[in-house]
């Protein structure tokens, strides 16, 4: 294992209990998952707690995420998100409990689910599984932890070129009307829910609910350029 | 599959995933999800791409190094579920 080995290689490790692997993936990534979890998170003991989390996280769920061939890097952002949210909301506990990530593998139906199925080629199934194999049960609104199954994250040859449109996703941000920004800010960094929303910003709820809803379909139709397979000029 | 429960829910996606949608929307997602389908299927993987692009989007941190000697100490005690 060297310092240039893939994601997917040092997951691989880590689920067979390298510890260097893990701590290679932690060099390679905390920096990104820190910040997002400390702009969530200002107070920096919460903070640090919460990174310790999720990489805690990543070495006991290494196995399912290597088996669903998802991204390692969107599997820490998105767990990391929830975790920092559940935090920020006064709800911290076991990110079995909190992770945002399903894991379900054999259980869904439909083309998507059935062709992630084949992503993890060669990979074992794990001896057994753990709670967060489970499915949970539908949670109440403004939850962060809404569930989001592994065979859903982006798979690592999809987001390739992310890194290097990030620049473009700013921009399209940039572009949005500051009540729109707002909104979707509240949403993303504080877990806001759009009736949490409407209040913190003094506004109608169907007002609320119309900046929100802009706000992300305005960066969806530009999400295929940051991602690189859309060649608009935004 | 597809249907009008398609197009209600298709701008909701997104708002599932970051845990903003009213109690009612939220029950109505999974529910379709898991009819399986594939049409929401696909669009809850886009929409999924995008609460990571999202997350993203905040500037790097470098986190002091004790959170990482925490990290191996801690994992050190713990067996790893192999694959």
């Amino acid at each position: 294992m060297n310092k240039e080995s893939p994601p997917e290689e040092l997951l691989q490790a880590i689920a067979q209990g390298d510890v260097t692997a893990l701590s290679e993936l932690y060099d390679r990534y905390a920096q990104r998952v820190y910040g997002l979890i400390a702009h969530i998170l200002p107070a920096r003991q919460k903070a640090e707690e919460v990174l310790e989390e999720v990489f805690v996280h990543l070495w006991t769920e290494g196995a399912s995420l290597h088996r669903e061939g998802g991204s390692v890097l969107a599997w820490l952002v998105v767990t990391a998100r929830a975790a920092a949210v559940e935090r920020l909301r006064g709800r911290p506990g076991n990110l079995h409990k909190v992770s945002p990530l399903v894991p379900k593998a054999g259980s869904e139906n439909g083309n998507v689910a059935g062709a992630r199925k084949t992503m993890g080629a060669g990979a074992k199934s794990p001896g057994g599984k753990s709670e967060a194999n489970k499915t949970r049960p539908a949670e109440a609104a403004g939850s962060a932890t809404t569930r989001l199954r592994l065979t859903w994250l982006p798979l690592p040859k999809e987001i390739t070129l992310i890194d290097d449109r990030m620049v473009l996703l700013h921009k399209a941000i940039r572009q949005l009307p500051p009540s729109q920004r707002q909104a979707l800010d509240l949403a993303v960094f504080c877990g806001r829910s759009e009736a949490e929303i409407a209040t913190e910003m003094g506004e109608p709820l169907g007002k609320a609910q119309r900046s929100l809803r802009a706000a992300v379909t305005f960066i969806k139709h530009r999400r295929r350029a940051v991602c690189g397979t859309w060649a608009a000029n935004i | 599959m597809w249907n009008m429960g398609c197009q209600y829910l298709d701008e909701l996606h997104e708002l599932w995933l970051l845990g903003a949608l009213s109690e009612q929307s939220s029950r109505d997602l999974p529910e379709h999800l898991e009819r399986g389908c594939p049409h929401c299927l696909a669009r809850v993987r886009e929409a999924a791409e995008m609460v990571y692009l999202l997350g993203l989007a905040s500037k790097p941190v470098r986190p002091h190094p004790r959170v990482k000697t925490a990290v191996l100490n801690k994992i050190s005690h713990k067996t790893a579920p192999h694959g």
